[in-house]
């Protein structure tokens, strides 16, 4: 019964994500990007599009501003850099950053976006109502709606062919965003329970480390500390829970790792590793 | 200073019904202009929301920072609008203020339709609108429930919550002037009117029930409208963006909502009393106290402005700061200063009682106070999408005509149902006008009796509703 | 002997009041002020004294309403809550009591109006056909005074009402 379910459990349930939550992770699915190695081809992005049956919109409603780009390159130029210009842009790929305490989360009202056990914040496409204040409360912007039915003509024949059949194709008035590639996280995880075994490091790469031509996007599981992104992430002193402050305390020059918005305390589980510049 | 009483107390109580009676069958011609005017802006809403609906969001304009913008501004301007009706209502019923008796009921009626307005705009602005039950929380066999966290849920509570209870308030205020039209009516109208009164006749024992029901819904219905505004700036106070997650924001909510609702109570004034040759029941003397309210409502919220712009300045919150400085010389500088001029300059014009006392005039002021409302609003909504934390997705966005048109025929919506409202129910309360009346008549016998009597002490003359 | 009902209409209230209070009085023996019923066009406390002590309950259904709607509001949205752990937390609780207080605020005040104009509708002898004794003339600006008497009393409640300058008067049997 409802009662003793609250009475038996009322700690539990009480607990924010500053005790650990009542959440049991399989895993955590985590990124470590190199931005010292990425050269801002849009690789990632075109790999994006074609993993996840992004729909093209075209120029103008580009312009608008109603892409569909999961994952963007952001290119910023440093004002203070102008003594470097053959330097150029630095570029920053930037997607869904799957967040620990997502703020897209509590303010869905029909419970559209949630956290899977495996870490993941997920998007429900069938449940969501297009309130879209999941995408205002996102301070890193990388949530897409689906402002038209784009699949009208994002694919004119015969390139429907070429859509992903592991996900769906998304109608207007739907909120979408990077997934971190769950439908290959799926396929790994039910292979390796077949095989009855753990899911192993490097078993599941997303479509953008996969087209990473320098290999600056690494993926894998915090949870399982031999993974590649465990031991980025514990080399940069990158610890979940654990924010900028504490670890500028301790001046490294080779600490080059960070999690964008750390200070508002969002908890992302993607490490971005900086950039070095010459010192002249 | 010119000194008039709210009312004339010898009006005859047959004259109140009647002229009630005679507004809602023989309206200025003005009044078939006007509602011809609003549901030509429904039909234009209408058609451009069919447009919304079949292609989609992105025909609004609205794009990856901007996914919030006219709306929900419009949402919170409506929402706000109902705040002064009912609020003032149930507080002046408190504190025996009988001046709020003859305008009362189109306030209170105000309340209720600029929350069935309000209302349209989170279906209007919803992507996929025929699932907008999932915000309910019904028993579903998946187990599924709305999340009780987010804001938008509380909005569905406090909004359903505050237009049942409003409507109800509304309704109850209404059954003794029901039976009134009830007994001098016929045909549809007799029909109409005998249902909705509900066999009231009068007796003692109905007053005595009435009386203490209006009282605990008056107490009901001030923390209601209070929490209300309160939870609809908890969608953006709760958020966690630059602008939008403001302490000082509940309060804030609530004073500018008195402010565009106290605002449109006296353009609905103005209108009624031309309208419906509302003279003698809506007089002069109500219109300045309304006005002085207003004023006073006004510098509150030019106050919270300022707390707010100050705690911004001197709180180093580079995100905030920096917002605040893009809003007021940024490409959106214009309409926060022009928010700030019809917010916090134009209100004096209520404060000289000449300038109170000319009615052209104070339609427009009235007008403007609730552009520069509206403004307000989307001054909180649409700058911060426009430059969040995140610099890469910095933009600046305006309205597309559908969305314009909409919001436009929200205004039309509002009037249209407002004005048949009017002209289907009694506009000015007449039984309590007739208490009013009574009330007055008899405090003023009983004071020229005291100065028969008693010719030793001054006479200090004071009117019934003076400093209420 | 049967009974009957008799109306009184005044158009003086102060006249209306002392034939009223001429009954408390015991004018007329054999009718007590229990058996009178005022109706008026306003409200009027101060004449509806002289009808004595008639108790209003609605606010025990007000209060209970209040707290039924907290009550079931915390039993019902905790409950939800606890059976729907898949729901989005962003760190949050999952039975986070702020959230849960604002929504039960609103559930009070929901409940409590609800509860409130329910009994006012059974408790105010609302929704019932009106009796053959009403006057149109009582929502315009006169005030009736209804007696139920036996059919004895009929003269001296009469003469009683012509004292205070009655208008006019009308009577019904009752079965």
């Amino acid at each position: 019964m409802s009662l003793d379910n609250i009475l038996n459990h009322w700690s539990d349930y009480r607990k924010g994500s500053e005790e650990g939550g009542h959440h049991d992770y399989e895993h955590r699915w985590a990124m470590a990007i190199n931005l010292d190695i990425c050269n801002g081809c849009n690789a990632c992005s075109t790999a994006c599009y074609a993993e996840n049956n992004l729909a093209v919109v075209g120029k103008e409603r580009f312009e608008k501003g109603q892409a569909m780009h999961w994952l963007r390159i952001e290119r910023y130029w440093d004002q203070q850099d102008k003594d470097y210009p053959e330097q150029g842009a630095s570029f920053l790929p930037m997607m869904c950053q799957h967040c620990g305490s997502a703020t897209c989360e509590p303010v869905c009202p029909v419970a559209a976006t949630y956290h899977t056990p495996d870490g993941l914040n997920a998007q429900v496409y069938n449940r969501c109502i297009g309130s879209r204040y999941c995408s205002n409360n996102c301070p890193f912007r990388v949530r897409y709606f689906n402002f038209y039915s784009y699949y009208e003509s994002a694919w004119p024949e015969p390139m429907e062919q070429q859509l992903n059949p592991d996900i769906s194709v998304r109608d207007k008035g739907v909120m979408e965003k990077c997934t971190f590639c769950v439908q290959r996280i799926r396929t790994a995880k039910d292979k390796a329970k077949m095989e009855d075994r753990e899911v192993q490091d490097g078993e599941v790469m997303t479509a953008c480390a996969q087209a990473c031509p320098t290999s600056a996007i690494v993926f894998g599981d915090t949870m399982d500390e031999n993974s590649v992104v465990s031991k980025l992430w514990k080399k940069h002193q990158v610890e979940r829970g654990v924010y900028a402050k504490t670890k500028l305390a301790k001046k490294d020059k080779d600490l080059r790792g960070y999690r964008i918005f750390e200070e508002l305390n969002v908890d992302p589980s993607v490490m971005y590793l900086d950039r070095v510049r010459e010192d002249i | 200073m010119v000194t008039e009483k709210d009312i004339n107390e010898q009006i005859a109580w047959a004259k109140i019904n009647t002229d009630v009676l005679e507004s809602m069958e023989n309206p200025r011609p003005a009044f078939w202009v006007t509602l011809a005017v609003c549901v030509a802006m429904v039909a234009c809403a209408v058609l451009a929301e069919y447009i919304q609906y079949t292609e989609g969001m992105g025909t609004a304009n609205l794009n990856n920072p901007h996914m919030w913008d006219m709306y929900i501004a419009a949402f919170v301007f409506w929402i706000g609008m109902s705040h002064s009706g009912t609020l003032l209502s149930a507080i002046l019923h408190l504190i025996h203020a009988d001046w709020r008796k003859p305008i009362y009921r189109f306030a209170e009626a105000m309340t209720t339709f600029s929350l069935l307005t309000a209302g349209l705009f989170p279906m209007i602005h919803l992507g996929r609108v025929w699932n907008l039950y999932w915000v309910l929380p019904y028993v579903s066999d998946r187990g599924h429930w709305p999340n009780f966290r987010s804001p938008l849920v509380w909005d569905a509570f406090a909004i359903s919550t505050y237009l049942t209870a409003s409507m109800l308030f509304l309704f109850v205020g209404m059954i003794p002037d029901l039976a009134i039209c009830r007994d001098n009516t016929s045909g549809w109208r007799k029909k109409l009117y005998t249902v909705l009164s509900l066999g009231w006749v009068g007796s003692d024992r109905q007053w005595r029930h009435f009386r203490k029901i209006y009282l605990l819904m008056a107490c009901f219905l001030i923390p209601l409208a209070v929490s209300v505004h309160s939870i609809v700036s908890a969608d953006f106070a709760m958020s966690i963006m630059p602008g939008w997650h403001i302490t000082s924001f509940p309060p804030y909510f609530v004073a500018g909502a008195l402010y565009s609702g106290c605002a449109a109570i006296i353009t609905l004034f103005i209108l009624l009393r031309y309208f419906f040759r509302f003279e003698d029941y809506m007089t002069l003397a109500i219109m300045e106290k309304t006005c002085k309210l207003t004023f006073a409502i006004a510098m509150v919220w030019t106050y919270l402005n300022l707390i707010e712009f100050a705690s911004i300045w001197y709180g180093h919150d580079m995100y905030n700061k920096e917002l605040l400085i893009a809003k007021a010389t940024g490409p959106y500088a214009p309409i926060f200063w022009t928010m700030i001029f019809c917010g916090s300059v134009l209100p004096f014009t209520l404060a000289f009682q000449k300038l109170r006392r000319h009615m052209p005039t104070m339609f427009v002021v009235s007008l403007f106070l609730n552009l520069g409302m509206f403004f307000e609003r989307w001054m909180i909504v649409a700058p911060t999408l426009s430059m969040s934390q995140e610099p890469h997705q910095w933009d600046v966005m305006y309205g597309s005509i559908i969305e314009w048109a909409i919001v436009f025929g929200s205004f039309g919506w509002f009037g249209m149902l407002f004005l048949i409202f009017v002209k289907v129910f009694p506009s000015v309360s007449m039984y309590e006008v007739k208490e009013m009346v009574f009330h007055r008549k008899r405090s003023a016998g009983e004071e020229d009796l005291a100065r028969m009597t008693d010719h030793s002490k001054p006479v200090t003359q004071t009117t019934g509703g003076e400093g209420a | 002997m049967s009974k009957k009902r008799i109306m009184g209409l005044f158009s003086d209230f102060e006249e209306a009041h002392d034939a009223i209070a001429d009954i408390r009085r015991n004018a007329v023996p054999g009718l007590t002020v229990d058996n009178v019923t005022m109706t008026s066009p306003i409200e009027h406390p101060e004449v509806e004294e002289i009808l004595g002590d008639r108790p209003v309950h609605i606010q025990k259904f007000t209060l209970f309403g209040a707290i039924f709607g907290v009550t079931f509001g915390f039993l019902f949205l905790s409950g939800a809550q606890a059976t729907f752990l898949v729901q989005p937390q962003g760190g949050k609780a999952v039975i986070p009591l702020p959230s849960n207080f604002t929504l039960m605020y609103e559930m009070l005040i929901f409940f409590g109006v609800w509860f409130t104009f329910f009994a006012f509708l059974f408790l105010s002898g609302l929704l019932k056909k009106r009796s053959a004794l009403y006057s149109e003339k009582v929502s315009l600006d006169q005030v009736a005074i209804i007696v139920e008497i036996d059919g004895s009393l009929d003269e001296p409640v009469k003469e009683l009402f012509q004292k205070h300058k009655v208008l006019e008067i009308r009577e019904e049997v009752v079965q």
